[in-house]
């Protein structure tokens, strides 16, 4: 069963399809990794060098700050947020 | 008719000659850095973007307006506890396309840029525990290669040449001060701040060195320096280059490492037709109006026909088509400029 991913308008630059995708998997983590096969270039902005989400960067399920090992319900709703400081 | 790629702290633009004006286009990558430009040997434009939260990419485009993400930029391995920050530099050797970058590095890529692989020669160098970062970080910025050699610029660590195509590296920076020795103290091998390098492809050995504690040359490879700054109104600043047909050399002086802006604000290139034995302004067009701003050290570039463009840090840019003769300024304005290349 597949789930809803946002991300934000800065990285429509890495993929291809647009901002919103469809994505499977029981945790963050497991939804991230299928999302990469059809979005590769998603992957590096997403997470670092160790595989961690990259500092700074927010991913929500279900509007509730998550990490990686989070549980995503069938009907769950990921959404990753731009970074708001700088100038 | 001329075309600019400007790279800046907020996206890219293409400026395109149109008459006696130009046009603007952009911004490319809107929130993110472009801080490279380059080319593959095919033809294939490529550009380095960066950003303070999604890391890095590096894109590619056949017409420098369409651009396509490659999915695997240079990356450090798992495990590594340095971090990519930043692509400061593109640089054609054979067919190979290799990637200065920051955390400083050297990566290669065989497939004109879409997978890389670290040059761990110099990445993993047994002198790697004591490279520390200027103020623009710890960077590989500038690449140059001829005659079976490499040389590669790293701030704040120095120059490094590879004579066996990047297998090993020597640092070379006998002649210029380190950063953080005094005085007759002992010279370490590495802590020496260069800013930028420019050769004459045709003698590659005869290197010019726009370095953190002055204007220096070379005529051995880098095996030894000097200095050379009769003429300049200050020894610091960050671009060199040297015009490949008729071998003019040109740099913008800042006033010094505490203070990187033009002295007294008088902004001006100045060229050198002896080799860089002595300096004068260059050419005519210069503004006389304060231009208290900077020129970051990947923020220009060189074609063979004479035309050389600069970038400041206060968003301006400055053409000349005769190399240094005539300049001007162009009228629109962008955020801090990191990079410019002069589009064939």
């Amino acid at each position: 069963m597949s789930v809803t991913v946002r991300i934000p308008r800065v990285l429509s630059q890495a993929v291809t399809t647009g901002l919103r995708h469809e994505a499977a998997g029981e945790t963050l983590r497991a939804v991230l990794e299928d999302l990469f096969t059809r979005e590769p270039g998603l992957e590096n902005h997403l997470l670092d060098e160790d595989g961690k989400v990259r500092p700074h960067v927010l991913i929500f399920v279900d509007a509730a700050r998550a990490d990686l090992e989070t549980p995503v319900g069938p009907s769950s709703e990921i959404q990753v947020l731009q970074a708001v400081s700088g100038g | 008719m001329m075309r600019i790629l400007v790279g800046t702290e907020k996206g890219a633009y293409l400026l395109s000659e149109s008459g006696s004006d130009w046009q603007v286009e952009g911004p490319m990558f809107p929130g993110w850095k472009v801080t490279a430009f380059g080319q593959t040997t095919g033809g294939t434009h490529v550009a380095g973007v960066a950003s303070n939260w999604f890391g890095v990419g590096v894109h590619h485009s056949e017409n420098v307006v369409d651009w396509k993400p490659s999915d695997s930029p240079p990356t450090w391995p798992e495990g590594s506890e340095r971090k990519m920050e930043q692509i400061w530099t593109f640089h054609n050797e054979g067919d190979r396309l290799l990637a200065g970058v920051a955390q400083a590095g050297l990566f290669s890529s065989d497939d004109g840029g879409m997978t890389w692989e670290p040059v761990t020669g110099l990445n993993e160098h047994r002198t790697r525990e004591d490279w520390y970062p200027g103020a623009g970080g710890l960077c590989a910025h500038r690449i140059l290669s001829g005659n079976g050699s490499m040389w590669v610029g790293i701030s704040a660590v120095g120059v490094f040449r590879s004579d066996d195509d990047g297998a090993t590296w020597v640092p070379k920076n006998d002649g210029v001060p380190s950063v953080d020795t005094a005085e007759g103290g002992e010279r370490p091998e590495v802590g020496y701040c260069v800013h930028g390098l420019a050769h004459d492809p045709a003698q590659p050995s005869h290197l010019w060195r726009q370095d953190h504690q002055g204007v220096f040359r070379s005529t051995d490879g880098g095996d030894s320096w000097e200095r050379i700054e009769e003429g300049l109104p200050a020894g610091f600043g960050f671009v060199i280059w040297r015009h490949p047909g008729t071998g003019r050399l040109l740099t913008i002086p800042l006033e010094s490492s505490e203070n990187r802006v033009p002295v007294n604000g008088k902004l001006n290139a100045y060229s050198s037709d002896d080799d860089g034995v002595t300096w004068s302004v260059s050419g005519s067009g210069w503004s006389d109006a304060p231009q208290f701003t900077g020129v970051l050290r990947r923020a220009f570039d060189g074609d063979g026909d004479g035309g050389f463009c600069f970038g400041t840090s206060g968003g301006k840019l400055w053409l000349t088509r005769d190399v240094g003769e005539t300049w001007q300024e162009l009228t629109a304005s962008f955020p801090r400029i990191a990079a410019v290349r002069i589009v064939a």
